[in-house]
Parts: C-alpha cells; sequence; structure tokens
C-alpha cells in the first residue's frame, strides 16, 4: 500500500456553541466563515480540523488530483505549497483560486443556496479539471484555502459550504520513484510509476541473462 | 478473476438483521456483518489462494443547503431532525484491511472515509462522483477486509422496512482473482506492478512468450 489514494472533506459544520472541531459531530451547525479570507480547510479554525498543518515527511510524496467546493456565495479554492500560491492571476498577483462553479463539490450541485428543490434546477458539472496535478515534494508544507465572497449567514439562517480535495499519497520505494520521475520530467501517477517499475525490473532480467550468457550458461 | 459487486441497503431486514436507526448515527457499522441492513454470514475475508482488489466503494449522498429553512427535502434527500442545512445521512465510507483504516488525514489519523457527496450510490444528475478510487484496494489471501459505514445526520433515513427509494445504502466493487490468476496477482504485488486484469493478462503473456522462445545454444 505504497501508494494510496486519499481524500478530505471539509465543511464548516462544527458542534453547537464552538467554531471547530477535530472529528465529525453529529447534528453539527454550520458557522460563519467570514468574507474575502482565506481559510485552511486542514487547520483553519472553522468546521472539521486535523491536528496539524499537512505535510509531507521525507519519505512521502503527494500529488494533488482534484480540488472542488461548493459552488454558492463565490466559494473558491486555492492550493499553497509552503507559501507559494498555484493559482496565480496573468499579472502574478493574487486571486482566490478556483471558483466552486468551475469545480463544484458535490458534482451536479447548485449554483444558489437557499432555495428549495421545486425552484432549483440547476446540477452543475466540472468545467475545470487540475491537470496538470499539483506534486507536494518530500518536506513540503501544503494548505487548501477556502474563501467566499458572500457572507453565508443572513438572519438565523447560515449557509453549510464544503471543500474537497482528492491526492495520491506516495510513500516509501514509490515516493522515491517519484522523486526520480520528477528528474526525469515525466508525470507522477500510478500508470507512470508502475512503468518505471517495470523498466527497473526488465533492466535486472537482461542483466541476470547477459551475465548467464557471459558465464556460459551458468548463472 | 471476476468482477464482484456488494450493495448494502441499511433498512433491509433479511437474514434476520435489524433496520438502522438514529441509535446508530456517529458509529462505524460494517456492511457486512454490522447487524443493520442486509448482511452476510461471516467477516469478508480472502483465502489462501484467493486475491481481491477493490475498485469502488460509495454511499449514500449527501447535499448542501441552508439552514433554518422551511425544506424537508432537498433534491430527494431528507433533512433530518437537525433543520441544519445538511440533507441526506451526511454518510461516510471507510475501507479497512484487517484492523488497518485505508483511508487517513494528512495528519496520519484515520478518517470516516469517502464522503458520500464525493462518491455517491447511487448516482444521478443531481448526485455525481469526483472521486475514483485509483489506485485500488489489495486484499491479500488470508486478510480479513471491511468497509463501515459512518453517519452523521439523525433521522434522514427511511422508516424501518422501506427499501425504495435514496436512502442510506453503500456500494462496493471489488473483482476477484482465484487459482493460478491469485499466484499471479502475488507475483505482480512482489514486483510492484499494479493488479487489474490488463497486467494479469500481460504476465500470461510474458509467461507464454519466454516459455515459447527458443533454448539458448
Amino acid at each position: 500500500m505504497s501508494m494510496r489514494s486519499q481524500v478530505y472533506e471539509w465543511s464548516n459544520l462544527a458542534p453547537s456553541g464552538q467554531t471547530s472541531s477535530l472529528r465529525r459531530t453529529v447534528d453539527a451547525v454550520p458557522v460563519d466563515v467570514p468574507t474575502n479570507r482565506e481559510y485552511d480547510v486542514f487547520i483553519g479554525g472553522i468546521g472539521n480540523n486535523i491536528t496539524k498543518p499537512a505535510e509531507t515527511t521525507a519519505t512521502q510524496f503527494i500529488v494533488i488530483e482534484d480540488i472542488a467546493c461548493s459552488a454558492y456565495l463565490g466559494g473558491a479554492l486555492q492550493v499553497r505549497i509552503n507559501t507559494t500560491d498555484y493559482f496565480q492571476n496573468p499579472d502574478v498577483t493574487d486571486q482566490a483560486g478556483v471558483p466552486g462553479l468551475a469545480s463544484p463539490y458535490p458534482r451536479g450541485s447548485s449554483d444558489t443556496a437557499g432555495v428549495d428543490a421545486l425552484t432549483d434546477y440547476v446540477q452543475l458539472l466540472k468545467s475545470f479539471d487540475l491537470y496538470p496535478d499539483v506534486y507536494v515534494l518530500p518536506g513540503q508544507v501544503f494548505q487548501i484555502l477556502y474563501s467566499l465572497q458572500t457572507g453565508n449567514t443572513s438572519g438565523i439562517a447560515t449557509t453549510v459550504v464544503a471543500a474537497f480535495v482528492k491526492y495520491t499519497l506516495y510513500d516509501g520505494p514509490d515516493a522515491l520513484i517519484a522523486n526520480k520521475l520528477l528528474e526525469l520530467g515525466v508525470t507522477i501517477n500510478p500508470n507512470n510509476v508502475d512503468w518505471y517499475k517495470r523498466t527497473l525490473i526488465e533492466q535486472q532480467q537482461r542483466s541476470r541473462v547477459a551475465a548467464t550468457a557471459t558465464n556460459g550458461g551458468s548463472a | 478473476m471476476r468482477s464482484q459487486i456488494y450493495a448494502w441497503n441499511s433498512q433491509s431486514t433479511a437474514g434476520g438483521t435489524t433496520a438502522w436507526s438514529n441509535a446508530n448515527t456517529g458509529n462505524s457499522v460494517s456492511i457486512f456483518i454490522g447487524g443493520f441492513g442486509n448482511n452476510i454470514t461471516k467477516p469478508a475475508e480472502t483465502t489462501a489462494t484467493q486475491f481481491v482488489v477493490i475498485e469502488d466503494v460509495a454511499v449514500s449522498p449527501t447535499a448542501f443547503n441552508t439552514s433554518s429553512t422551511s425544506i424537508g427535502y432537498y433534491r430527494g434527500l431528507d433533512g433530518g431532525s437537525a433543520t441544519n442545512g445538511v440533507y441526506g445521512n451526511r454518510a461516510y465510507i471507510q475501507v479497512r484491511i484487517n484492523t488497518t483504516d485505508y483511508f487517513l488525514d494528512p495528519d496520519n489519523v484515520g478518517n470516516d472515509g469517502i464522503p458520500g457527496a464525493a462518491s455517491p450510490y447511487p448516482r444521478s444528475t443531481s448526485f455525481q462522483p469526483c472521486f475514483n478510487l485509483y489506485p485500488d484496494v489489495y486484499v491479500l489471501p488470508g486478510q480479513v477486509f471491511d468497509a463501515l459505514v459512518t453517519t452523521y445526520q439523525n433521522g434522514a433515513f427511511a422508516s424501518a422496512a422501506t427499501l425504495e427509494g435514496n436512502q442510506l445504502s453503500a456500494f462496493m466493487k471489488y473483482t476477484l482473482y482465484d487459482g493460478p490468476d491469485a499466484l499471479i496477482a502475488n507475483k505482480l504485488l512482489e514486483m510492484g506492478i499494479s493488479i487489474n486484469p490488463g497486467n494479469v493478462d500481460w504476465y500470461k503473456r510474458t509467461l507464454i512468450q519466454s516459455q515459447s522462445a527458443p533454448a539458448m545454444a
């Protein structure tokens, strides 16, 4: 299990009276997410969080393959590696990242919150594909930053917003191969890691056959 | 090599099990032997001559909306008793091999698994997947495997004995390699090559080619 598909789902749901929790809780309630600020979905202090910043160890390599968030309220997701934002404007200025309208979560959800099924006909599809993928090299810290432009609280009603990250974790020998592929300029994905392994095995087999032939047929 | 599926419905009482209730909310329940919904007779495991590759898992979807509204149902999903803007069971499905959870958070702590919002079952135009289980999950010979469903929304499932509709259910798709194909699967695993029908066939072709090659003088 040295290549593993992983997901992380964040939402602004927390136990009543709290803004965040380490584990999901039953019947959690949505909390206010201030507008035009970026919140780390891992340790941002809103909704479900984890115990420490997301980072790779010296023997891990992460490939982020998909990000998505709620399509309404002007929600967007940015990827930050160490201190560098991945998505930039053409003039190299900061931007919020991938809008939920382009990569909605859940897929097929509406672009408007607070409407009922009878007046809501929108079922959004994705118009964004995170390709090429985003690489998190060994020892790097990564953040997935959620922001929204319109407030999610109006009176007593609060809208649930969510974000989703899909990534593949390469660990141990597969992380070494991922680093090797990076050096070679080859895209890192399970297929190419397998291809590299097969290449190594075929090289070993050829060497063994050559050595056998050199020794006059004896191994 | 055989493609296999297992579908679980929380409200089925076939085989003398109990229908799902609010008391299970927040707990991880096995879809094979958890005692709720349709179950099997013993834990899911591979024999010494079997190899299982889990290729997809899915669970009932979730929709998000605004709290404190008068919307009881949204896109076919029940809002439950919390009126918190979450529709559906807020269900997750985790894969466990022996005692190890497959899906972890980035801090290496086991999480609830794949959200139904990311891998919905059943799929529809309103609920489409944004997750596919690749690379696959391997269950080696002699290992026990399980799929655990956890929900966080009370009252969003069907009443007992109601099997129709978009209620709490789960799905697993896997390929069972048996006999010689399981041996090849083990060999591919040793070689660090992904186990799928294509690579098993590739290995067979390699064996045949090496056997049919002329002997070295």
